[in-house]
Order: C-alpha cells, then structure tokens, then sequence
C-alpha cells in the first residue's frame, strides 16, 4: 500500500526543517552584510510557506509510512529540497536560469560538488556558506539513507549494510527505526565535522574557510569558496589534514560510530570495507605518482606524491577537490582516478558509485563462476566478513551493477548526441552518477559545468540524483508497477 | 605433461590439418605466379613437420577428452594456430615483426579484422586469400565453439544453449557430441558462404574478391583485400548484398540448420534471440540515419540511408568493413555503433561480444530485481522463449558480464597508460574484445593498428583471444584450482 499523503506529510517537516537550516546563512548574511541577506530571507520565507501548508493540507492523515513509501519520501525528497534550495541562488542571481541553480541545488545536497558557477572568491560568503552547508546536510541525508533507509527497501543488496547498523533493528517500522539509527549516525557525523573544523583552522585556513570545507570534506562533496578550490592555499599541511577527513568520510559512519562506542579501533580492520579502500587507495597514490614521474610531468618523485596523493584520494573519495589541473596530466592518471570514484567508497559512508562492498562481492562471484565452471556440482557460498552472502543479495548487487553500467552508458550517449565531445561526456557520466563532481577535458578541474546547454544540465542532474539514490530507488518510482496496488 | 598428453595430441591434430588449409593460397599463387609461393612452401613444411613431431611425441597418453581439458584445448588452438598462420606473412614481407604478424592472424582467426597491414591492394593475391581464408577458417571453430564446446565447458552461461544445439545429445563424451554438432553447422556456413560468393560475383566482383569478401563476410571477419574496404566498389548492389550475408552471419548457425532441415522459416521466428538482433539493428540504422541527416553529415537523404546501413551493420554485427571513414561522423553515431558491436550478434553466430542471448536476460533480470524490490515475495522466473531459465544460468552470465567490463576496463587502462589517448584506446579495446576490428581515434577505419607499439599490439592481440574464448576460458586457466588434480 501506498500512502502519498503520508509521505507529503513527512516531507512537509522536512521543508520546514529546511527554512530553519537558512537561518544559518542568513545570520552570516546579516552579520557580515554581504549583500545576500535578502535572498536568505526570500529562501527562507518561501520554504516556510510551503512547508506549513502541506503540513496544513495533510493534517489528519495517518502518519505511519511502510517500506514502499519509502521510496516515493527519498525520491521527492531529494529531487524537491534541491528546488527550495536554489531559490537563495536564483534571487540572488537573477540572470541565472532555474535548470543551473536547480543543478547546484542538487549538486550540493547530492554532495557531488560539480558547479556552474564561476567566481566564487567574489561570491558574498554566506552564499558560499549555503552551497557547503547544503553539502553537509545531503551528508546526513545520505547516511541515514545508506544506513537505515535503503537496507530497509534492500535496494542494491544493500540489505548486507543491515546487520551492521548500530541500535535495536526488531521493531518492523520505519520511523522509529530510522530515527534511533540517525541519532547516532548524525552525531558520529557532527563530531568528526567539528574535529576537522578545528584541524583545517590549525592547518592554516580562516574560521569561515574551515567551517566550510569542513562541510564539504566531509560529506565528500567538494565545493568550495574559491575557484582555485585546494590551490588557493598551496598548502600541504592543509592538503594532508583534508586527506585524513576524506578517508575517515569514506568509511562507514556505522563502523565509526561502533569504534567511539567501544573505544577501540579494532572495528576498523574487522570492517569488511575499510581496509580494502585504504589499500586500494595507497596503491593508485603510488601508482598514480610513479606514472606521473616516469612520464616528466613532476621532475621530482616527492612532488609527484604530494600531488597524486590529493588528488587520487579527493576523485577516488567522491570528493573533486583538486590542487592542480589534473586534466593535464597524461590522461592515464585522470581515468584511473574516475574508475577509483566508482566503487572505492565504503557503503555507509558519504561517497557514492558502486561501493567497495558491492565491487568485493562482485570479485567474489566472477571467481565462484570461475570455479563452477571447473566444478559444477560444488556449492560454493559467497562470504564476506565471516557471513554467508545469500543468493538474492547478489541477485540484487548484480543488478545494480548492470542498471549502474546502462545508466552511464545511456547519460555518456545523450551527452554525445547533443553534441559534446566523448572523454567530457563520458567523465561527466561518471562524475555525476558517482556524485563525484569535476570531469575531464570541457567540464575538467579547470573548467565547470556551465558550458552545458540547458537540457545536458538537466541530464547531468537526473544522473546525479540516479547516482545518489543508488539508481533502483528513483528509477522504481518510476515504473507504472510501484504505483499498482 | 602426463595429463596434458591428450590436450596435445589432439592440438597436434589440428596443426597438421591447418597445414593441409595452406595448399589453398598455394594453389592460388601458383596460378596467379604472384611471386608468394615460396612463403607457403616454408610454411607448409614448417607446420606439418610441428604437427607430425607433436602427434608422435603425445602418442602415448591418448584417452577420452575431459571438459576440463577442453579450456586448456581451445586456448591452446587459439594460440598456437596464429604462430603457424603468421609464418608466411614473415616469410613474404621480411620488414614484418614477428608481433605485428601474429597479431595480423590472430585478428583472423578470431574473426575481429583489425589488420597492420596497409597497402593491401598491392599484396600478392594469395597473402590476401590466406588472411581471409584465416578468418573463414576462425569462423568455422567459433561456430564450433559457441554452439558445442562452451556450452558444455559452461562458460559464461552458455549452457543455455545447449538444448538448441542439432544432433543427438545423450553420449556424455566429449568428441563424437562436438563432431555432429559440428557437421551440421559446417554444412550450413559452407553453404551460406558459397551463396555469398555468388551473390558478390554477380552483384560485380571478380571471382577472387568474391570468394575472399565470402570469407569474411559470414565469418563476420572484416578483412578485405582493399585498403578502402568496400569503398574499392562504390556500389550499392554490393553492398546491399553484404548487409544481407551479415545480418544472415549475425543469426545462429543453429537456427539456420534448422530452418534448412525443416525447410520452413519458422525457427527464425520462434527464434526470440535473431528477432532482437533484426530489431536492435533495424532501430538503430533510423536513429543513425536520422542523426547524421539532422547533422549534415552527407549531403543528401539517400546517401546518409546508404553508408549508415553499411556501415551500421558492418559494425554492429562485429564484421568491421566499412564504406566511409565513419569515425569522422558527429561522434554519437560511431559511439553507438560500437555500443551495438557489444552485445548485438546472435550466440550461434561468429559475431563477437557479449551477445544478444545474454543481453536480453540480462535486461529481463533487471527487470526481476526492480519487481522483486516491490514485491520482495513474488517468485519471477526469467524466460527466454518460453523457456525458463535457472538461476545457475543468470548467475554465470551475470559473472560473465563483470569480468567483461573489468576486461574492457583494464585493456583501456593499459593503453591509456602506455600513451594512447583515451578514445582511441577505449574504441581499441572494445573493438578488440568484442572481435569487430577497426575503433575510433587513431585506430579507426581510415587507419590501422601499425600505429601501436609493441607491447599495445600484444595487448590487442590478448584483448582479441580473450574476446573469442568468451574471457571466462582464459581466465580459468589463471586460478589454481584448474592446475590442481
């Protein structure tokens, strides 16, 4: 059974929600008199409206939701926030056109990090302020999506997450189940966001600079208030303490929240994702920087390190920060970077693509078909982490990966069919379904997303939110038999 | 060695008779005084003598053929056979690297096409007849080999198609069932070929072209004695005929037997697999043919409606001639192309890629998991022509699809890594693995892969071979477990 008026109902709070979380801008705004103020408050007014008459017109329906309204309430929720989101933008800017702040709206509560704005040094801060903080609260979202939502729905075998969630899983509601998890979720997520704000001040960034890339560092998103995003500050005492906040990012808020619990760091190794990202991450750092020097784009193996080690992490993480055009380099490194933000993320954290749990159990299954083909009477379970994997688990992984595979075929070809040229489509797929961010070539770290006509703008935003809500969860909705009763 | 003895000795079998297939090209250049004919004689010789030392040596440990050694078998025919076929090639054009040359046959007797040879047209006929017959020869042991031999290997899911196979089915040993399936088969291509042969001859070919373009052309190989393809004939009568052998080539030899033995068209229809592949092509020569036109790319409807459905077929049914430089299209169009090249080909047919068979389950299984994500109760089985297909079967295609795009991906990354740029190696590396011949960029059908150095052109030629055997049978041979007892 569906319940719309329900979920409208749950989405209204969230709107209203919403226009409280303006007033952090708006008080900068007001604080620091950027000239933004009137657009916070435009935002704000707006949002309230809206929210208090939904909340107005569903009054009295029932409140309790099932599994598939779950889907319709992550669905409308992410593609409508972002609308009420660009609204600052758009009465800020009034030549920009709605499909552009809509995209950064998205951009940001995907934590994508890919922009169409350029200038963003002159921009008043409290603008900049919303784009990071937009990115800090579609983190929380994720989580808690990642977390407790999708198992929930067992989209994409994410049901495997499920025995590893923190808090009592008996109760068979969503609401209170969801709630109990995203407390302790969102309070892991808020602790480790005030440690980096405090690392990245030490490291030598302004209060204001910190807040906000700690905002985007941690929920892998990548924007940031300068154009030159890491270059800016040429820094590698800053560079090193956003690597550190990007790997703990890229792990499983779960796993961090259980390793404060017990106060032992041995849930870390234990964690069936963890240490294959960190690995995998050290690998392509030396085989980017050995491959960067072998080729003469850094004279110096040390300086081809520093640059790799930032800049493999921040793509591989999700994150598309970069400290230099890494689109120069010899095209190699970039395009081991894009396969990296594919799955090298932990499910559970604020990264997106395929996830490291869904690219282990793949291994795991190419190999068991491998050795089927030798045996073909042995039974051969799939494990991970000591668990038998059951069979429609991976059923449900592999479809994922086929329906991940069409969908940056189809957006890679509906970019290419409207006239841009391949290595930018293609990357520009890639960066937007894994909500990574910066592509290659036209839309690479040195350029942005606003040369796109206004219908590739709004491809690359379907893609972003396809990315973000692990393609099943928005694309079901879509489909006549959801809607069947 | 023990256990191998049978593996080599039947290997030492086919060399001989490969020997015998040189007499061929001899007859032809005897005939023709082209001045190659030493180059046969040293080959001949060469191969018989291998062949002959090899049966001798291997006498002893004849026994019954298991499945297991089938993988080692075809890996070793598929490899071994490329160096005795190279041997005339190095002995007429002494400026020829033994690597170049190898890769030249084993883009022959994989069928794939891609050639670094240039200059064709001044070749003596007799080199050109050999490297078509090679590929004529490759198509004959593909047919064999995806309709007998991986069905009952259980690769990639092909057991599926072992109820379709002709011929009596209940001795479990391995010979006697391949030899039957494959008599049939054979009959049909043999017959299909000479069709072909007459059609080309009539349609203005001289005899020769016509018997090599045969070759080719139902082999879906791609070679030509020309180095402007059919373009050598502007003529649209043949190349109606050629579109209509390789859209005849894309179907399975299976269904084309039994359509012969019942004399009635109706395994085609029932057939679910060549109605799809008929569909997918048709659709796409109008979106092609509707793009270029809305692009310019011709100058006229008619011309646009001529080159795409050539060059659209020749692609996508993995054949790989070509009547214009199609990479200068708007590049969706060529993109799309060898998009289709990767899964449009029937599984009985000597096309390559991933097949029609396993891509329709594999959109029929995505469609199962989204069900089953709303219903997670319902039972859906997975049909293909009435049939329904186990769960074994999804899971070995499935596999099979995972380690395609990891192929696809890494072949890319190598060729990206040692200095292509990333068009030109990702159109290699998909027209390597799917066995279609000429890419994109650098490597497209105005040019030729002499372009690659050698450890690219050993690359390709690995993409190639594993492409052929369908990935899973070489990979098998790398787990331990196939070299333990």
């Amino acid at each position: 059974m569906l319940h719309p008026w329900a979920v409208l109902h749950t989405l209204s709070s969230i709107v209203l929600v919403f226009a409280l979380a303006m007033a952090a801008p708006l008080l900068l705004s007001a604080s620091m008199d950027d000239g933004a103020r009137f657009a916070f408050e435009g935002g704000m007014l707006l949002a309230a409206v809206a929210g208090a008459a939904l909340r107005y017109a569903t009054r009295g329906v029932r409140r309790e939701l099932g599994a598939r309204d779950g889907f319709l309430l992550v669905a409308a929720g992410w593609t409508m926030l972002p609308a009420f989101a660009a609204v600052p933008l758009l009465l800020y800017f009034p030549d920009l056109p709605f499909e552009k702040a809509y995209f950064e709206a998205v951009s940001g509560l995907t934590t994508t990090g890919a922009t169409v704005l350029v200038g963003l040094d002159a921009l008043p801060p409290s603008i900049n302020l919303w784009r990071c903080q937009l990115q800090w609260m579609g983190g929380m979202g994720i989580i808690v999506l990642a977390v407790a939502i999708l198992p929930l729905l067992g989209v994409g075998g994410a049901q495997v997450v499920r025995a590893e969630t923190p808090g009592p899983m008996k109760d068979n509601k969503l609401t209170p189940r969801i709630a109990e998890t995203a407390k302790g979720l969102w309070t892991v997520y808020a602790l480790i966001t005030l440690a980096c704000i405090v690392a990245m001040k030490l490291a030598g960034m302004s209060w204001l600079d910190a807040i906000m890339h700690a905002f985007t560092t941690m929920s892998l998103g990548g924007l940031s208030s300068h154009d030159a995003s890491f270059l800016y500050w040429n820094s590698t005492t800053i560079e090193f303490v956003t690597i550190v906040f990007m790997l703990l990012a890229g792990m499983n808020f779960a796993t961090h929240f259980l390793a404060m619990r017990d106060r032992s760091l041995r849930v870390y190794w234990s964690d069936p994702e963890a240490p294959p990202f960190i690995g995998v991450l050290i690998a392509s750092v030396l085989i980017v920087s050995v491959f960067l020097w072998w080729r003469g784009t850094y004279p110096e193996w040390g300086e081809a390190l520093r640059y790799s080690a930032f800049n493999v992490i921040s793509i591989a993480t999700t994150t598309g920060y970069a400290n230099t055009d890494y689109g120069l380099w010899p095209v190699f490194a970039p395009m081991w970077m894009l396969i990296l933000s594919c799955f090298v993320t932990c499910s559970g954290s604020t990264g997106a693509g395929i996830k490291m749990v869904r690219a282990r159990l793949m291994a795991q299954q190419a190999l068991r078909e491998m050795r089927r083909s030798l045996h073909p009477q042995a039974v051969l379970p799939i494990r991970l982490g000591g668990r038998v994997i059951e069979n429609n688990v991976i059923f449900a992984v592999l479809a994922f990966m086929l329906v991940y595979g069409m969908s940056v075929t189809v957006v890679t070809m509906t970019l290419t069919a409207t006239g841009l040229d391949f290595v930018t489509a293609f990357s520009a797929a890639i960066a937007c379904i894994n909500n990574m961010g910066p592509g290659l070539n036209e839309i690479g770290p040195a350029g942005n997303y606003a040369m796109l006509t206004p219908f590739q703008t709004w491809v690359c935003a379907a893609t972003m939110l396809l990315g973000r809500l692990e393609m099943f969860t928005l694309i079901i909705v879509l489909t006549p038999g959801f809607w069947r009763t | 060695m023990g256990r191998f003895a049978t593996v080599l000795n039947l290997l030492s079998v086919v060399v001989v008779i490969f020997a015998v297939a040189m007499f061929l090209p001899l007859g032809v250049s005897l005939t023709l005084e082209d001045g190659a004919e030493g180059a046969y004689d040293l080959a001949i010789l060469a191969t018989a003598l291998a062949g002959c030392v090899g049966w001798v040596t291997t006498r002893g440990g004849r026994r019954e053929l298991q499945p297991r050694d089938g993988f080692l078998f075809v890996v070793l025919v598929w490899s071994v056979l490329p160096g005795f076929a190279a041997v005339p090639l190095l002995a007429y054009l002494p400026g020829l690297k033994f690597t170049d040359a190898y890769f030249e046959t084993m883009s022959a007797l994989t069928a794939t096409g891609a050639t670094v040879l240039s200059g064709l047209d001044a070749l003596p006929p007799s080199i050109n007849v050999w490297r078509c017959m090679l590929q004529w020869i490759g198509g004959m042991g593909i047919i064999v080999l995806a309709v007998a031999v991986l069905p009952l290997l259980g690769v990639g899911g092909r057991q599926l198609l072992k109820a379709e196979t002709p011929g009596p089915m209940k001795e479990q040993q391995l010979t006697p069932r391949i030899a039957q399936t494959a008599k049939g088969l054979w009959l049909v291509y043999v017959l299909l070929t000479v069709l072909c042969g007459v059609a080309y001859a009539w349609a203005g070919m001289d005899l020769l072209d016509a018997m090599m373009h045969a070759f080719t052309t139902v082999a879906l190989g791609g070679f030509s004695s020309h180095d402007a393809s059919f373009a050598h004939w502007n003529s649209p009568l043949i190349e109606g005929t050629a579109v209509a052998f390789m859209l005849a080539a894309g179907i399975s030899f299976g269904t084309h037997f039994l359509a012969l033995r019942r004399v009635s068209l109706r395994p085609y229809r029932l057939d679910a697999e060549a109605r799809a592949f008929v569909g997918v092509c048709a659709g796409s020569f109008a979106l092609v043919v509707g793009y270029l036109f809305l692009h310019g790319a011709h100058d006229d409807f008619s011309t646009v409606a001529r080159y795409s459905l050539f060059n659209v077929v020749s692609v996508a049914t993995t054949t790989g001639y070509s009547t214009t430089d199609y990479a200068a299209w708007p590049v969706f169009a060529p993109l799309w192309m060898l998009m289709l090249s990767t899964f449009s080909t029937c599984s009985g047919s000597a096309g390559g890629g991933i097949k029609m068979m396993r891509a329709q389950l594999m959109f029929q299984q995505t469609l199962r998991e989204m069900m089953r994500i709303v219903h997670p109760r319902a039972l859906i089985p997975v049909k293909l022509g009435g049939q329904v297909v186990e769960n074994t079967i999804i899971f070995a295609i499935l596999a099979y699809m995972l380690v395609y795009g990891a192929t696809l991906t890494l072949i890319t990354m190598l060729l990206t890594a040692t200095g292509l740029d990333f068009m030109t190696a990702f159109s290699a590396a998909a027209a390597c693995v799917n066995n279609l011949g000429p890419g994109l960029g650098e490597v497209g059908p105005a040019s030729t892969y002499a372009i690659l150095d050698d450890f690219q052109t050993w690359i390709c030629t690995l993409a190639m071979l594993l492409g052929r055997l369908e990935l899973m049978t070489v990979f098998v041979l790398l787990t331990p477990a196939f070299w333990r007892r």
